[in-house]
């Protein structure tokens, strides 16, 4: 049985075209070569739209920034808003998916589950 | 095979001198320098006698830039590396790509990292970086990238010419897994010339390694090829103990065995489930990640991650294995061997499956040595090397396994080679499981700040896609030198724009998805 | 009073009221079939699919078609507005012509047309079409290979599926779906055609664009093929169409070879909506199960394989009618 459907939530159709796509998830380091694709294709997506940041590499370029890194961009938010970030390197799929729940949250105003004990 | 290769190497060219070289310390068993004149009349004797380039690379030594050529046999252990020094203001030298295929893509990777320019090399254009990077990046002083030079580099348009269709795919195309980019030139539907262009996801491990010590490298290894992890992980720490001469518990090399095994069996099985996704059957992927769950539970045991595993020391492991790990490993055997009839039936059994793959992407034996093709995709071209064989590290040795091969490395016989190999990656699981002694698994005395010798190592490791090569040149200091990863992927996908030649583009899909590429470990 | 029911049953109320009717239907069949085909996948796929909207997940699609309504219409710049306008428009023609003639029903029926099936053919021809001019007014590579694909393949496809058929008409001697339905009262027209079911459920499925031969939409070659430029609501009106499609030919294929609405102890409509859905859920199981065929192995099965033997057994079933 597989264990993080989240088709459960309503997310789990796949559209391989940005027209249809409403959440684009950077899952990966952004180069600069990809940097020009990556805005594109954050265009090309009708709005209302979403961004996750999902790993350390998309959220400020994690382990590969060392100086004189010639080839990274440290952070996808440099280029498109991000809405969510989700740390990890790489991330759990329960990350993955309260990032999803976080997402759902930021939009509706309301958590779906009662959220992890905030302790501290 | 190393004495009469070293005899007629000295017999063909008087003037060169031939050192014979430890190859337990070094990894190959011949070295030579060559003038840049002669270099192709040596690459020429190579490939009359059946070598394989297995990498070509470039050290920057300030003084001169060296360009080193691995050459390597299929069938019998036999390494030669020779070196050819060259001025490093201006470095010009002849190509190899007319003689070796896989030259073709090394020499335009040196081009754009080292500002290398080949002469009569028929493509020197941007591979993996482009026109935003104004230095050559690997070089150890930073030399400028000339306006004139970047024009050359960037002068690489495939849709130049007007009456032709040109494809995109990628590098955000559902069927590439990751950020590979392939320019089709198309005649209707049929592929007229394939272009691949890489480095949309060049992270600058090589770069990093230089900036990093040894143990701080360690890491990157796992990002590398984020399927088999273990793989990587392996070949980076066994070819550094073998550079710095430390030995290895018996109990550790056990571990890693099982422990690489079992991450090989989980990256084949990830591989069937991607593959029939890009043959439009998206099922199976969600059965294989079922099967695939069990293993990455039982490695979280020991190791503590799921996907990038930093689970081997210099020395031994991170920590020891117990007896749930055991358990575990136990039950993912009889697991994996109970889903093999499911699969026959449901994938080796349907008729549009076979249809779509039996007699696509012919790799013929030729072609495979030329292109320095390696792994499940060399074994089905029926060349059954395996460097777990050839040149056994950890405990493979001591391990009896046999190497399926196939006859026309089609996409259907690369499909049967994987699915048997997780069968022999059961059987050495099972062997090692048996065998497994008591004792440390680590080494106790391992410097912390580890110094390598002065000297080179060319270190071979057979990862889930083929021939794992790291060459490290140490200077005493705590950080390499010089890090070269020659990757399965790489050399594996310079043949997929022969391959896709003259075919469907549904074809280039099933092609390029029974190659199995891992993008990260392509662009490094 | 009685003037009301007098004018309802004046033909054109009748139509009126039945494309209206066949408006809702039509939404919402597809609101039930995107939730059938996600739940069909997901337990195929050993998960279960939607279930934390609404119970088992009912409303997920009337929350996605929400949110579809809600989306910017995005026109790409290099588009010919003309036809990428016209093509999601269009294809819904033959959509809401087809539920005018298909009896649900011995009296849920809009229209009994005598020559009701060649009204339903006549009409799909619009499909590939406005797939063509969608493909076209695109300006995109993806999108026109995928037309390509789809039109090649509609012709194809079109000649064994018309075959199957005419064998049964010719056994029926009539056009009329509701005859040849009330002829199946008896002994329905598969277990006397069954080659003839075959060829025209294969052919169906290649009509409505379902894998294995989803080619002009196929996701791991063409991106998302003829619709790849269209989002939002224009992008949901293909979808939409795609699965009334499904409905539609399943429906056919009841009309003429399960009996239709026959059947026993209940009213008719519920069984000619239980085989029907049936028939649809085999197609959804075709679809997580089998791979995607080459495109010319998909030409070649049906120019060397189906259209022969429809013809051969058109031959046949001419022959044993004469004796």
């Amino acid at each position: 049985m597989a264990r993080f459907d989240i088709d459960r939530f309503g997310a789990g159709v796949f559209r391989p075209s940005p027209r249809q796509a409403d959440l684009m998830i950077v899952s990966g380091t952004v180069t600069k070569k990809m940097a020009p694709v990556l805005v594109t294709l954050y265009e090309q997506m009708p709005s209302p739209k979403w961004v996750i940041a999902m790993g350390n590499c998309a959220i400020s370029g994690g382990p590969f920034v060392f100086e004189g890194q010639y080839n990274l961009i440290e952070g996808v938010d440099k280029l498109v808003p991000v809405d969510v970030y989700v740390p990890g390197c790489p991330p759990r799929p329960e990350g993955l998916l309260e990032g999803f729940l976080k997402l759902e949250e930021k939009i509706t105003g309301k958590r779906r589950f009662p959220g992890p004990v905030q302790r501290w | 095979m190393v004495n009469k290769t070293e005899e007629e190497l000295k017999a063909a060219f008087s003037e060169l001198t031939v050192v014979k070289e430890d190859y337990n310390q070094k990894g190959y068993h011949l070295s030579c320098d060559v003038a840049p004149k002669d270099i192709a009349a040596v690459a020429g004797f190579f490939d009359e006698r059946r070598f394989y380039l297995a990498v070509e690379l470039c050290v920057d030594y300030r003084d001169y830039l060296e360009i080193v050529y691995i050459f390597s046999l299929h069938m019998s252990l036999c390494k030669v590396k020779i070196t050819v020094k060259i001025d490093p203001v201006k470095p010009v030298l002849p190509t190899i790509s007319g003689i070796f295929a896989s030259a073709y893509w090394y020499e335009r990777e040196i081009r754009e990292f080292y500002g290398v320019l080949f002469e009569g090399h028929p493509n020197l254009t941007y591979l993996f970086l482009h026109d935003g990077i104004d230095f050559y990046p690997l070089r150890k002083d930073r030399i400028p990238v000339t306006d004139n030079d970047k024009r050359e580099l960037s002068s690489f348009s495939p849709e130049q010419s007007e009456d032709s269709l040109c494809i995109n795919m990628g590098p955000q195309h559902p069927s590439t897994h990751g950020v590979l980019r392939v320019v089709l030139r198309m005649n209707g539907e049929y592929i007229e010339e394939a272009f691949p262009v890489l480095g949309y996801l060049h992270r600058m491990h090589e770069k990093m390694a230089e900036n990093r010590t040894y143990p701080q490298f360690l890491p990157n290894t796992g990002r590398l090829d984020y399927i088999g992890a273990m793989s990587f992980n392996l070949g980076y720490v066994t070819a550094l103990e073998r550079l710095a001469g430390i030995t290895v518990p018996e109990r550790a090399n056990y571990v890693r065995v099982i422990a690489t095994e079992l991450n090989r069996i989980s990256s084949h099985i990830f591989w069937l489930g991607a593959y029939l996704a890009d043959l439009g059957a998206l099922s199976p992927f969600l059965y294989v990640f079922d099967d695939r769950e069990q293993i990455l539970d039982v490695l979280e045991g020991i190791t503590g991650s799921r996907l990038t595993y930093c689970y081997f020391r210099f020395g031994g492991l991170y920590n020891d294995i117990d007896d749930a790990f055991i358990a575990g490993t136990k039950a993912v055997i009889s697991r994996i061997r109970s889903r093999f009839p499911l699969y026959e039936k449901l994938v080796t059994g349907n008729v549009i499956f076979v249809n779509r793959t039996r007699g696509i992407g012919v790799i013929e034996k030729e072609r495979a040595r030329k292109n320095a093709v390696s792994g499940p995709v060399l074994r089905a071209a029926g060349i059954p090397t395996d460097m777990r064989k050839l040149e056994p590290y950890a405990c493979y040795s001591e391990m009896n396994f046999e190497i399926p091969s196939g006859q026309r490395a089609d996409a259907l016989d690369i499909y049967n080679i994987r699915l048997r190999e997780v069968e022999t990656s059961l059987q050495i699981i099972e062997q090692a499981l048996a065998k497994i002694p008591e004792g440390p698994f680590m080494t106790p005395k391992v410097p912390k700040k580890l110094k390598p010798r002065k000297g080179d190592i060319y270190h071979t490791v057979e990862t889930p896609r083929g021939e794992l090569g790291i060459y490290i040149v140490s200077d005493e200091t705590d950080r390499p030198y010089r890090l070269k990863l020659r990757v399965p992927s790489f050399s594996n996908l310079m043949v997929f724009p022969e391959l896709a030649k003259g075919n469907l583009i549904a074809d280039a899909v099933a092609i390029l998805g029974s190659l199995d590429l891992v993008i990260p470990e392509i662009d490094r | 009073m009685g003037g009301l029911v007098k004018l309802l049953d004046t033909e054109m109320v009748r139509l009126a009221v039945g494309l209206v009717l066949a408006l809702g239907f039509v939404v919402f069949n597809a609101l039930i079939l995107t939730w059938m085909e996600r739940k069909v996948a997901g337990h195929m796929q050993l998960r279960i699919g939607p279930k934390e909207v609404g119970p088992f997940g009912l409303i997920q699609p009337l929350a996605d078609a929400t949110k579809l309504l809600g989306k910017e219409i995005l026109i790409p710049k290099a588009v010919d507005k003309t036809l990428y306008y016209l093509a999601p428009i269009l294809i819904f023609i033959p959509v809401i012509v087809a539920f005018v003639v298909i009896p649900f029903d011995s009296y849920l029926l809009v229209k009994d047309i005598n020559v009701g099936i060649v009204v339903i053919l006549a009409f799909s021809s619009f499909t590939v079409l406005s797939i063509l001019l969608g493909g076209w007014g695109s300006n995109n590579k993806y999108a026109l290979i995928g037309a390509i694909r789809s039109v090649a393949q509609n012709v194809a496809y079109e000649i064994p599926l018309l075959l199957a058929l005419l064998s049964i008409v010719m056994m029926s001697g009539s056009l009329s779906l509701k005859t040849i339905v009330e002829a199946q009262k008896g002994l329905w027209y598969v277990f006397v055609q069954p080659v003839a079911f075959i060829i025209y459920f294969i052919a169906s499925i290649a009509e409505t664009n379902r894998t294995p031969f989803d080619l002009p939409e196929a996701e791991s070659e063409l991106v998302a093929g003829y619709h790849t430029e269209y989002s939002g609501m224009m992008f949901a009106l293909f979808f939409l169409a795609e699965y009334t499609n499904m409905f539609i030919v399943s429906s056919i294929a009841v009309t003429f070879f399960l009996g239709g609405y026959n059947g026993p102890f209940f009213p008719g409509f519920i069984w000619f909506l239980a085989k029907v859905y049936f028939l649809v859920f085999v197609i959804m199981w075709f679809r997580w199960t089998y791979p995607r065929v080459r495109f010319d192995q998909l030409l070649n099965i049906s120019w060397k394989a189906l259209i022969p033997l429809a013809f051969l057994n058109l031959l046949v079933t001419g022959g044993l009618l004469k004796l």
